[in-house]
């Protein structure tokens, strides 16, 4: 209610403004923060919701005007086409500078958009003939102060309504899981690069847009206004305004347009105030102005009450996940996952020797060992996530050594972690519909603009979402912020989310540490249940080993990177090496 | 979004109309607004200017003001050189402070954008300093920017005759910096030189802040330069001069104005010996009545000992004789209406004995400059310090 | 032509790797950087410029205070602008040091003045003339002092038990506290010393670029450029990385253009890392799983 009523009055003073007021003054700092809202919109789908930091938007920024600036003065179109081209040409640089940046991350991502955003300076420098030079293009034919506001606040208002769609479709979640997790997100199908690339595609493209208004505004366009400055004011606006909300542009852009023409007295001291600014809003606004107002604003915010203990019979489902129909059905019960010959050293220490295992489909294969022996060193080899030094893997008889971990989450293979990595940022839903959707994350353009096709999807993603945490007892806790989950809740999250892939094999990395015996008796039935009713193969790593020995179809035992046992329970239990391997030596 | 959206627009509708500063309650004060870079690399220059107006308002205010005793009032903005801040100063000025003129700065960029504004807003424009040709010679009618400084085109002129005529010299190498101002001037010595038909041997760039032009002297060493056209600032013009005696290329030097600001002669020592350049005033040497007044009042205002010791001297005689010219024209047009002031700027009577010339009809509807070569003066280093050249 | 270009790339590249080796030190510590190492430049050139020529004292004596100074400032960012990100496991610090590094160019211009000063240097007096080139000898000076302080830098790091210290709080940070290390100073140490290393860049850059406020920053970008390149975790690959970007400047002004030196400095930026995505010699980031 109060959202929308704020958001209304808001829209209301700035349509009626250039009615109340002629003042071209006004309407041209409103216009300003009009231009920087929308950058900064774009900036917040990078930034906010994906956390890949540029300080090279100002090169895109300059590509957006002086496109425009050149589609209208060389080439002679009309206003809104040289908008839509500055979009585009904006958009196709921004994909190629991200499929350069992103393979690189931290300071090696900002060097090269800083590096992108110097070059781009230069080039509008030396390039004369086409840019114009240090002087820049001049008497760009423009529209009237008003009607161009009038453009500017459609535009802020469709950028504003794009990225509030876009948080709440598949490819937001996707950006929120790459920037909270980008190893668990792999592990649902999603390629973390693509993703980011995806990201910063649409903030180009925002940009873009912003920078052809802004060379509609002036009528003039010089290398000056695209510096790296001016890249530090946009990560500034949107770092004070808020990072990840939707209304942070709006508010970092008035702050930080307004301030300065209120402080016009204190010019001197410019520099000072606007480097403290940055400091304080990274020291005591985390999350922006709008967060911290946000946060003051929510009665009793609601810190979720841990409750450890979902028990089976307390009214929730333990009923085995329901698994779609698919590719679990039916398998045939050979072998479905092979693994020969793996060895993987890490400088010196060898983490696995030649070991060999084979996983039937539709069994429950256990992995134990002593600490250190290699369990998940072993579970992240089969999951891609480490390359073996030599081995072959194979998945249904097709040779997977060599992928990258999405692709063999997209053939099939789901995981959890030894720590739960959930999506911190989304709901408990969210992060199910992440594994619901997996790579297929529609177009981004429906995702933007909401349209029917995208928004039917949608539903029947979060219809699934909410049916598997049902199914594992989490039915109540959906709309949680996932990270607030106790441990053992965030552990089962986990196991919702890998199950929503459907997959053919789900690897378990110690899901019981930490859950209490009762806890452990339900998972045990879970799993039984899982494998009874047809569903995924599973490889338990696992120390518990009442619960090992209880649901394991076949046991495979590791001792410092080696397989030294592998079989039934009951073998498994009494071979020598395995109590010696456990106990020590017997004398 | 919570509540912090209506918080917003509340802050906002407030900010918007707050009430302008406090004014007297008697005469309300005429606003002269000045738009100049006060802070970054060349805030001598806007300092410079600043000094220049606050003298001559203060004389102009001694004598009762304008318009039956209101005084002026100077109201700065900061444009960091940026051309788009320009452009939001110059409407803050017109719109919010309601200035009757704005005197404008350093920045060719700057003043070239702001230009369409004071046409828009029909705010007469006085530079101080920017010596882009376009700048006043913007093909509008009526126009009204206006300027008392140095206009590149004439510079070229007055820079070409000196290197063909005085020096006698036919081989010229261009050394600019990489901006605006510096492609003004290309095209204007191309043009002036071309006229007798000479040619540069080379046109050599290099940008702000560059430690060494070896490079470049070099080449235009190797083309057979017999003596160099700089236009540079001062901190790049001190590098072109280490340059240049690290190849031991001792070689004429003529140069725009630039080098007038910062601290050439301590950035320099000796190399400075024998650098000509030209400026539209200088405080050194024989003053007039004018003269001796302004050295007084920026001794007494702001501890200025020497006339050595005079910062950007440029900026403050061109803005001293700017703001005489506009308090004229503000008295003459009988009002502070912009398009009456044009008028006025265009039509003015009489006399005025300024300072760094006597001005008669200094305007017209065609010529916006009130200054051209004539009046330059040329000047050269010797010894640390500045002394006039003949140019005959 | 040649000898001149080759003498200038030498004398800024080896600036640029001993600012980059700033950079690298702090990385190899804690996996940060002060990305306003450009200012510490600056401040090295003004805290000098102060001691020794507006108050007169003796070069020694001022080279001294401007040392301490330096190190000073760069515990003053880590504690500011690092320490609390760095606790936290947040990448804020990128923009809380440039933030620092504004504020210190504030600060300059306030206390400094904006107008570029002249560095007095015996070394500046009288050019070497050899042939068709020259240099002054403050020129020769800069890649001597630069590359022998790199060495220092390296010894230090490889062979001194402190030095071992400091590189191993990175690589575990658990085990370095454990072995009883204490990080925060070790951290701290670290901003100190790539600090004053940028301090000593600024001073030996004094006479030759002009003392002024703004003069540090693109040094400090193109000193982060040539850690990129080399690799932040490789000193050796910054040391080549820094000469070669200095000499393939020089060459590309004294050939082509003087702004195309930016425009290819960058574009080898992003081309290096295209093909080596962590620097010539620099390790990739393991991830953890």
């Amino acid at each position: 209610m109060i959202d929308k009523l704020g958001w209304t009055l808001l829209a209301t003073g700035a349509a009626a403004m250039p009615l109340i007021t002629s003042n071209t003054y006004y309407l041209y700092v409103a216009i300003s923060v009009g231009l920087l809202t929308i950058v900064t919109a774009g900036l917040n789908v990078l930034v906010g919701f994906t956390g890949q930091t540029s300080l090279g938007h100002a090169g895109l920024y300059a590509f957006g005007a002086y496109t425009a600036a050149l589609c209208v003065t060389r080439a002679g179109m009309g206003e809104w086409a040289a908008i839509a081209a500055a979009i585009a040409v904006t958009s196709v640089v921004g994909a190629a500078v991200a499929a350069a940046a992103l393979r690189v991350s931290g300071p090696y991502l900002a060097m090269v958009t800083i590096a992108f955003g110097l070059i781009v300076e230069g080039v509008l420098i030396e390039w004369g003939s086409v840019t114009g030079g240090p002087g820049g293009i001049f008497n760009i034919p423009k529209p009237a102060l008003r009607t161009h506001y009038w453009t500017v606040m459609l535009a802020v208002a469709l950028a504003l309504w794009l990225t509030a769609n876009l948080r709440r479709s598949a490819w937001g979640r996707a950006f929120l899981a790459v920037k909270s997790s980008d190893v668990a997100a792999e592990s649902l199908g999603l390629s973390s690069y693509y993703v980011r690339i995806a990201a910063f595609t649409v903030s180009a493209a925002f940009t873009g847009a912003a920078g052809a208004l802004f060379t509609f505004l002036n009528g003039y366009i010089s290398p000056d206004s695209f510096t790296l400055q001016t890249s530090i004011l946009f990560l500034l606006a949107l770092l004070f305004g808020g990072l990840g909300r939707v209304a942070g542009p709006v508010a970092g852009s008035l702050a930080l347009t307004i301030m300065p023409e209120l402080l016009t007295s204190l010019l001197d001291y410019r520099l000072i105030l606007y480097g403290t600014l940055l400091l304080v809003s990274i020291y005591w606004l985390p999350e922006g102005v709008i967060g911290k107002v946000s946060k003051a604003r929510r009665p009793g915010s609601r810190t979720p009450s841990p409750d450890p203990l979902p028990l089976p019979g307390r009214g929730s489902k333990t009923s085995s996940p329901r698994r779609a129909k698919g590719r679990g059905e039916g398998q045939p019960h050979g072998p479905l996952l092979t693994a020969e010959g793996v060895s993987l050293s890490f400088g010196g220490v060898l983490a696995l020797a030649d070991a060999d295992v084979a996983v039937d489909g539709g069994s429950i294969h256990a992995v134990i060992g002593p600490n250190g022996a290699g369990k998940t060193t072993l579970v992240n080899v089969l999951s891609g996530y480490y390359a073996p030094d030599s081995g072959r893997l194979a998945l249904r008889g097709r040779r997977i050594d060599g992928l990258p971990p999405y692709a063999i989450a997209r053939l099939g293979v789901a995981r959890t972690f030894q720590t739960a990595q959930v999506f911190g940022g989304l709901s408990a839903k969210e992060n199910v519909a992440v594994g619901v959707a997996g790579p297929r994350l529609g177009s981004v353009l429906g995702a933007l603009a909401g349209t029917p096709g995208a928004r039917a999807r949608e539903a029947a993603i979060r219809a699934r979402a909410q049916a598997l945490l049902e199914a594992l007892g989490l039915g109540d806790a959906a709309e949680e912020p996932a990270e607030s989950l106790a441990a053992g809740l965030r552990r089962k999250l986990e196991i919702a989310r890998a199950l929503a892939t459907d997959p053919l094999l789900l690897m378990l990395d110690e899901p019981a540490a930490g859950l209490s015996p009762a806890e452990i008796t339900a998972l045990d039935e879970q799993l039984t249940a899982l494998r009874d009713e047809g569903g995924p193969a599973v490889i338990l790593v696992e120390h518990h080993m009442d619960l090992v020995m209880a649901v394991s179809d076949r046991i495979t035992v590791l001792d410092y990177g080696r397989v030294i046992a592998d079989g039934a329970p009951e073998a498994v239990r009494g071979d020598p090496a395995v109590i010696e391997a456990y106990l020590g030596s017997a004398s | 979004m919570r509540r912090i959206s209506v918080i917003l627009s509340i802050v906002l509708a407030a900010a918007l109309s707050a009430p302008g500063p406090a004014r007297a309650q008697s005469k309300e004060p005429v606003k002269i607004g000045l738009s100049a870079a006060v802070s970054g690399g060349s805030a001598a220059s806007g300092e410079a200017i600043k000094r220049g107006l606050q003298i001559a308002i203060d004389e102009v205010n001694a004598k009762g003001g304008v318009l039956g005793g209101r005084k002026l009032e100077l109201v700065i903005r900061d444009d960091e050189g940026n051309p788009q801040k320009g452009v939001t100063i110059a409407r803050e000025l017109v719109e919010r402070e309601k200035v009757a003129a704005v005197f404008g700065g350093l920045h060719t960029t700057v003043a070239l954008a702001q230009v369409p504004v004071w046409q828009e807003l029909k705010t007469p424009y006085m530079g101080a300093w920017a010596a882009g040709t376009n700048i006043t010679r913007n093909g509008k009618t009526p126009n009204y920017v206006f300027r008392v400084s140095a206009n590149d085109d004439y510079v070229d002129r007055f820079l070409s005759r000196y290197a063909i005529e005085v020096l006698k010299k036919g081989k010229p190498g261009l050394l600019l910096e990489n901006t605006p101002w510096g492609q003004s001037n290309e095209t204007g010595l191309t043009k002036w030189f071309g006229e007798k038909g000479v040619k540069a041997v080379g046109v050599e760039r290099f940008n702000w802040n560059d430690p060494d032009m070896s490079p470049q002297l070099l080449r235009l060493k190797n083309a057979g330069a017999d003596h160099i056209v700089l236009v540079a600032n001062a901190p790049e013009g001190a590098q072109v001069l280490r340059s240049k005696a690290k190849l031991g290329w001792d070689t004429a030097m003529i140069s725009h104005w630039g080098i007038s600001g910062g601290r050439f002669a301590e950035l320099t020592g000796d190399l400075s010996e024998g650098v000509t350049f030209l400026q539209t005033y200088t405080f050194l040497g024989r003053q007039n009545e004018r003269g001796q007044y302004v050295l007084k009042m920026l001794r007494e205002k702001y501890g200025v000992k020497e006339p050595s010791d005079v910062i950007a001297p440029v900026g403050t005689a061109n803005a001293y004789d700017g703001l005489h010219l506009v308090a004229l024209a503000i008295e003459q047009a009988g009002s502070t209406d912009g398009t009456k002031v044009r008028e006025a700027l265009e039509n003015l009577k009489g006399e005025y004995k300024g300072l760094i010339k006597t001005y008669k009809r200094p305007f017209t509807s065609e010529q916006h400059d009130a200054l051209t070569d004539e009046d330059y003066v040329m000047v050269v280093w010797k010894g640390g310090k500045i002394v006039p050249v003949n140019m005959k | 032509m040649y000898v001149q270009l080759v003498v200038t790339g030498l004398a800024l590249g080896s600036m640029y790797g001993l600012v980059a080796l700033g950079y690298h030190i702090t990385w190899a510590t804690s996996r940060t950087m002060n990305f306003s190492q450009g200012y510490a430049v600056m401040a090295g050139a003004v805290v000098a410029y102060a001691v020794f020529v507006a108050l007169g004292w003796p070069f020694p004596l001022a080279l001294a205070i401007t040392l301490a100074a330096l190190a000073c400032y760069g515990a003053l960012v880590e504690r500011i602008a690092v320490r609390p990100f760095f606790l936290r496991a947040s990448p804020a610090w990128l923009l809380a040091t440039i933030a620092v590094g504004i504020i210190a160019e504030n600060v300059a211009q306030l206390t400094f003045g904006k107008d570029a000063r002249a560095f007095p240097s015996p070394l500046m007096q009288k050019p070497i003339i050899v042939g068709s080139a020259g240099f002054y000898p403050q020129e020769l000076l800069v890649p001597v002092v630069g590359l022998t302080l790199m060495g220092l830098v390296q010894l230090f790091y490889h062979r001194t038990s402190y030095g071992k210290q400091l590189k191993a709080v990175a690589w575990n940070p658990e085990a370095a506290g454990l072995m009883g290390i204490n990080i925060p100073r070790a951290v701290m140490t670290s901003y100190a010393l790539s600090a004053i290393l940028a301090g000593v860049a600024g001073v030996l850059l004094a006479p030759l670029l002009n003392v002024a406020p703004q003069m540090g920053t693109i040094i400090g970008l193109k000193a982060f450029a040539v850690a990129i390149i080399g690799g932040l975790t490789s000193a050796p690959g910054i040391v080549i990385a820094g000469l070669g970007y200095g000499l393939v400047e020089a060459f590309t002004a004294g050939y082509i253009s003087t702004r195309a030196r930016e425009i290819v400095g960058f574009a080898l930026v992003i081309l290096v890392l295209i093909v080596r995505p962590w620097g010539l010699l620099g390790e990739k980031p393991s991830r953890r799983v």
